[in-house]
């Protein structure tokens, strides 16, 4: 054991220091054991969970107890409020504008996953691996650092009939006429989308390069050998190896859609005539300008609930392959 | 231009292929950059050269959109006659502070859930996510009323709190995914040498550093770009940027020079941090769920 020691300490000299530690500890026999009271280990650990939780359940857990308060009692402007029982939930039912931004909300985020997905996942495939792979995607990204709030202000001016220049764009193209994208009941909610493409594409173009680093080169190369073309080869391996990452991608999305609506706030506010009062542009319209605290909680429940449910299939869709780190030399 | 090494005949289908995507590429790098190149022109613009628009149809004379004198008044504008420094230090520290708040308690629990296993796990970590998947709306409700009982509305302290909703549950799952990757034998080796638990979790810190400060700039990010909490907790005393250029838009006088101007400020510093972060952004922007 001894020459051993020493053989060690002649080959390595960094362990010299490690190992005479070890030595004196051994002779001392002052050894700390390395599994420690497995109860004082759990309270270790709760100790470190505990701050985190008590905050979160704080400005998390706490809120939601008051939201289903809320949503039970006629709650105003100032502080008093009345117990009402069901009826918040009961109006929704005969509510138009509810059920309208469910249908717009569905409809929305249907139309940016559509062209996000075809726009974001086309630049992916014709720019992985080539020289240019790394700047493109770097000024790519650029619009997802944007606030939304900026971005939709931004737009507002681009799409204005006067002197917005997409507005002198398409009218010159003849695609649109006198009227601002956005103010017309027809084409405001492509106006939205527009700008959810402009701002998102490049985040599937990124998922999706992630996934074709890890499409395995020999199954490309053996289908090439089969006889495939460059087409063939993209839907029959690539596809499917980098669908598990889209599926995350489209689950994001969707439920950023469901999280943000600042750019629909800036742009039009819901109009004109509703055609883009998606729910939570609703929601906000009834908590925070009529200042209806109990009807807008009783949406936010089902917003909430909704959410929970796509987070469900989100969390199963996370813990999918995506996440899994290959280490194979690529 | 797929990333073969194999070698590939040249037929003109290909060749035109290829010139479609070159052209793809560039309209999409326009298309990518005008808005931003706009809003940054037209901060240096005068209200009259930002309206200037060629004749419907005529793209002779685009060159129109480079006629201008430069002036910065929209940004003297903007911090001394507006008080856009007050807007940008509410900005910096309600951010620093949620990041700081968020990645710090983050950083401990997530060290915890990635070493420990007990019941109901799972749902504590359900809970923790969907905390921060939440519609901001939704979670906007309560949180105005309760703050309102609080005096909160109107308060930094309000607006860190609130936008700790949702960067405590990104800090905490995002980084125990960061802590699942740096193996128990480093802390075990720290702790045979002698160093209790908590000295053992201070060793492998700064394995995990990266990481860390690339999501506390994210946390920044997410934040700093945040405009509902802002516009209802913020609403008032603690005016931050987005919030206050929005304010910028009045029914009838629209600044559009200073909006602009705004713009660029609000959104420079973000993209900086973004090209700081370039690397752990795809991590970060899928909460994980996707690693480079």
């Amino acid at each position: 054991m001894v020459t051993a020691v020493t053989e060690v300490k002649a080959k390595s000299p960094t362990l010299v220091s490690k190992l005479d530690d070890v030595d004196l500890k051994a002779r001392t026999l002052d050894f700390t054991p390395s599994v420690m009271n497995s109860v004082q280990k759990k309270y270790f650990y709760l100790w470190l969970i505990l701050p985190a939780v008590v905050v979160l359940a704080a400005i998390s857990l706490y809120p939601f107890f008051w939201l289903i308060w809320m949503s039970l009692n006629d709650v105003g402007i100032n502080t008093s409020s009345a117990f009402v029982g069901l009826k918040n939930f009961t109006r929704l039912l005969g509510d138009d504008k509810f059920w309208n931004g469910w249908q717009i909300l569905l409809t929305y985020s249907a139309l940016c996953l559509v062209f996000e997905i075809i726009i974001g996942v086309f630049i992916a495939v014709v720019i992985n691996g080539t020289r240019f792979e790394n700047i493109l995607v770097t000024i790519f990204l650029m619009p997802m650092m944007m606030a939304p709030a900026i971005a939709g202000l931004i737009w507002y001016f681009l799409f204005n009939s006067t002197f917005g220049w997409y507005h002198w764009f398409l009218h010159s193209i003849g695609i649109l006429g006198d009227t601002s994208i956005i103010g017309s009941t027809d084409t405001a909610l492509f106006g939205l989308v527009i700008v959810d493409i402009w701002q998102w594409t490049p985040l599937i173009t990124l998922i999706t390069l992630a996934g074709m680093k890890r499409v395995p080169r020999d199954q490309l190369e053996a289908n090439m050998v089969d006889g495939a073309n460059a087409f063939s080869n993209f839907i029959q391996i690539t596809l499917p190896n980098i669908y598990p990452f889209l599926l995350i991608g489209i689950m994001l999305r969707f439920m950023d859609n469901f999280r943000f609506i600042d750019v629909i706030l800036a742009l039009t506010g819901g109009g004109p005539a509703d055609s883009t009062n998606i729910l939570p542009v609703y929601l906000f319209e009834v908590s925070f300008r009529y200042f209806k605290l109990g009807r807008g909680a009783a949406i936010a429940l089902t917003l909430l609930v909704v959410t929970i449910i796509l987070g469900k299939i989100l969390v199963r869709v996370f813990e999918g392959p995506a996440s899994k780190r290959i280490d194979v030399g690529n | 231009m797929a990333s073969l090494d194999v070698v590939t005949y040249r037929t003109p289908l290909s060749r035109i292929w290829d010139a479609f995507v070159v052209i793809f590429l560039a309209l999409y790098l326009i298309w990518t950059l005008l808005p931003i190149f706009i809003m940054f022109m037209s901060s240096f613009k005068d209200l009259l050269a930002a309206f200037q628009l060629p004749p419907v149809g005529d793209f002779t004379k685009i060159g129109i959109f480079f006629d201008f004198v430069p002036t910065t008044k929209h940004y003297y504008n903007l911090f001394f006659n507006i008080g856009f420094s007050t807007y940008f230090f509410n900005s910096v520290s309600a951010a620093l502070g949620s990041a700081l708040v968020s990645v710090v308690l983050g950083s401990m629990a997530a060290y915890a859930l990635s070493r420990v296993e007990f019941k109901g796990k799972a749902d504590l970590f359900f809970w923790i996510i969907s905390t921060r998947m939440a519609p901001v709306v939704a979670v906007l409700v309560p949180l105005y009323a309760i703050f309102r009982s609080f005096d909160l509305v109107g308060t930094r302290t309000g607006l860190i709190l609130a936008y700790t909703t949702f960067n405590l549950p990104f800090a905490i799952w995002i980084l125990k995914g960061f802590f699942d990757n740096v193996p128990y034998a480093i802390e075990e080796a720290s702790m045979v040498d002698g160093s209790t638990r908590f000295q053992a979790f201070r060793t492998i810190l700064p394995l995990v550093a990266p990481g860390i400060g690339a999501f506390l700039v994210l946390c920044v990010l997410f934040a700093w770009n945040d405009f509902l909490f802002a516009n209802i907790i913020g609403s008032g005393g603690a005016k931050t940027l987005p919030v206050a250029t929005r304010e910028l838009v009045q029914p009838q006088n629209i600044q559009w020079g200073s909006i602009m101007a705004a713009g660029v400020v609000t959104t420079l510093p973000m993209m900086f941090l973004g090209l700081l972060i370039r690397k752990y952004l795809v991590t970060g922007l899928t909460m994980g769920a996707v690693r480079e």
